[in-house]
């Protein structure tokens, strides 16, 4: 499942932030040697803040496994000022339907291989797609995106191959960056969610973003305030589907680690009387 | 700061008001409006086509400095649909008073970056069921983008130091493919000559309409030739 992440939504999500700045170090630090900032194990640069949207991927226990930051090339983005190698000293394209998108990962630790829903295949393809998709509803028509030739096949064996490069491949640390042009058109987001199978919507919805944030800071055993115009029967019919979906993490879980993290988010949101009942125990049946 | 109508002032080259109620024709739109802010010449511009009676109420009332559609979309890079915002207070209030001047709360805010840390941001409104709006966002939504840019470039440009600093500059292939284009091959036998697809040319000729403000690639051309960034054929 895919969650957008920008400059208005940023504070509520620190949590998947930092898991993000993790997997960028564990990326682009130690496997790709990038010449990266990483202070406490997260690598953060000067484009993080400036607003960027973040399309990340997370696994059905809210774990971060992809991630992919974009920015307007009408503005200050990495092609214009520290990728200018890539571009062989000429200026960046700058179009107010192009966007950049840099940074972008997969957690390969964390996934399989082959082509199931927990595979690296199918979270790059849910990756691109989702992102193609977020383009294109902004009234975006093409991306430039900063890749490593080992992301460039993963691309082409996706039936995503870029459309064309600007400028040529250059060093950067144990591998080399390249620029590669993407069409954000229905075609090319059809062909990639067909090679990986991915069906219906990717984004998450509005409860499962609710769960995915960062736990509101109230006093203990003091129920949130109700939020102003929120009737009776919205604030019960929020609680059942935070359940429900507490429920569907629950039996959902299919290793110790996912179960942890369902059972922990259970608890807490039980405590904070987010939902009607302790029902971390479900699984253990 | 305060805000600068740029309606009621001499503006050179461009009437700004024309352009808002040129797009709004064009896109089936009821009403626009732009908010600029420019550190460098330290100013915040704005100019609307709704009636001057809500003009005059907006800022009375001091709603730019509590709309949600300014400031939430200036941390998004893309457009926040007001759809978005019903929820907020500020919001609430503001569309309670906008409703006795006709204008509805189905609209949108395109937010612009430019290279100097400015900012634009450009909004439109319908009166419309919200399936007619989905269906209008996606037809025209590319479009209110380069009108975005191309608006907001313009109000930038028209501050001297920053004109200075915004000389456009075009890659070797962007020249390459605008000379083409200047002695007259259609885009399609521009990407046969250079052997690229038609799209590279497409996102190339895209960007050079931006960097040049231009609204069609005729009238880059023009331009570029004035800035003497290509060769007259």
């Amino acid at each position: 499942m895919i969650l957008i992440i920008d400059g208005i939504n940023r504070h509520r999500y620190s949590r998947v932030l930092d898991e993000m700045f993790a997997l960028r170090a564990r990326v682009f630090g130690d496997r790709l040697g990038w010449d990266v900032d990483i202070v406490d194990g997260k690598e953060i640069d000067q484009f993080d803040a400036l607003d960027p949207a973040y399309v990340v991927g997370l696994n059905d226990a809210g774990r971060v496994v992809s991630c992919v930051r974009a920015l307007q090339t009408t503005g200050p983005h990495m092609l214009s000022d520290v990728f200018s190698d890539i571009l062989d000293g000429e200026p960046p394209l700058r179009s107010a339907t192009l966007w950049e998108s840099t940074r972008f990962c997969v957690d390969t630790e964390a996934l399989d291989r082959g082509k199931s829903r927990n595979s690296v295949s199918y979270a790059t393809c849910e990756l691109m797609a989702a992102s193609l998709e977020y383009a294109q509803n902004s009234g975006i028509t093409d991306i430039v995106t900063v890749i490593d030739p080992i992301m460039n096949r993963v691309l082409k064996r996706s039936d995503c191959a870029p459309y064309d490069y600007v400028g040529s491949t250059k060093p950067m640390g144990k591998v080399s960056a390249m620029a590669a042009l993407l069409d954000c058109t229905d075609d090319r987001i059809k062909r990639i969610r067909d090679f990986a199978g991915i069906e219906g919507n990717v984004f998450v919805d509005e409860a499962t973003a609710e769960a995915l944030a960062d736990p509101e800071t109230v006093a203990e055993g003091v129920a949130p305030t109700p939020k102003a115009g929120e009737s009776e029967a919205q604030r019960a019919r929020r609680k059942a589907q935070l359940e429900e979906y507490c429920i569907d993490q629950l039996l959902d879980a299919s290793t110790r680690e996912e179960l942890a993290t369902a059972k922990r988010l259970a608890d807490m949101l039980f405590d904070k009387k987010m939902i009607e009942r302790k029902i971390s125990h479900l699984a253990d049946c | 700061m305060s805000v600068v109508d740029l309606s009621k002032v001499p503006f050179p080259e461009n009437n700004l008001r024309l352009f808002l109620d040129e797009t709004c024709e064009r896109h089936e739109l009821d009403f626009a409006a732009y908010a600029g802010v420019n550190p460098i010449a330290q100013s915040v511009h704005g100019f609307v086509n709704y009636p001057d009676e809500w003009q005059t109420r907006y800022v009375e009332k001091g709603y730019q400095h509590k709309d949600p559609a300014l400031l939430l979309a200036r941390r998004s890079i893309g457009p926040v649909d007001w759809q978005g915002l019903r929820k907020a207070p500020a919001f609430q209030t503001i569309f309670r008073d906008a409703r006795e001047f006709g204008i509805a709360e189905q609209g949108l805010t395109i937010p612009v970056r430019g290279p100097f840390g400015d900012i634009g941001l450009f909004s439109v409104t319908r009166d419309c069921p919200d399936a007619e709006w989905a269906l209008l966002k996606t037809k025209v939504l590319s479009e209110l983008q380069s009108a975005a840019v191309r608006l907001h470039d313009s109000v930038v440009r028209s501050h001297a130091l920053t004109r200075q600093l915004t000389h456009p500059s075009l890659s070797a292939r962007e020249v390459e493919i605008l000379q083409w284009i200047a002695a007259g091959k259609s885009q399609q036998d521009v990407a046969d000559i250079l052997s690229i697809s038609n799209r590279t040319v497409e996102v190339h000729l895209r960007s050079i309409r931006t960097k040049l403000s231009a609204l069609t690639t005729a009238q880059a051309v023009g331009r570029a030739i004035g800035l003497g960034l290509i060769c007259p054929d």
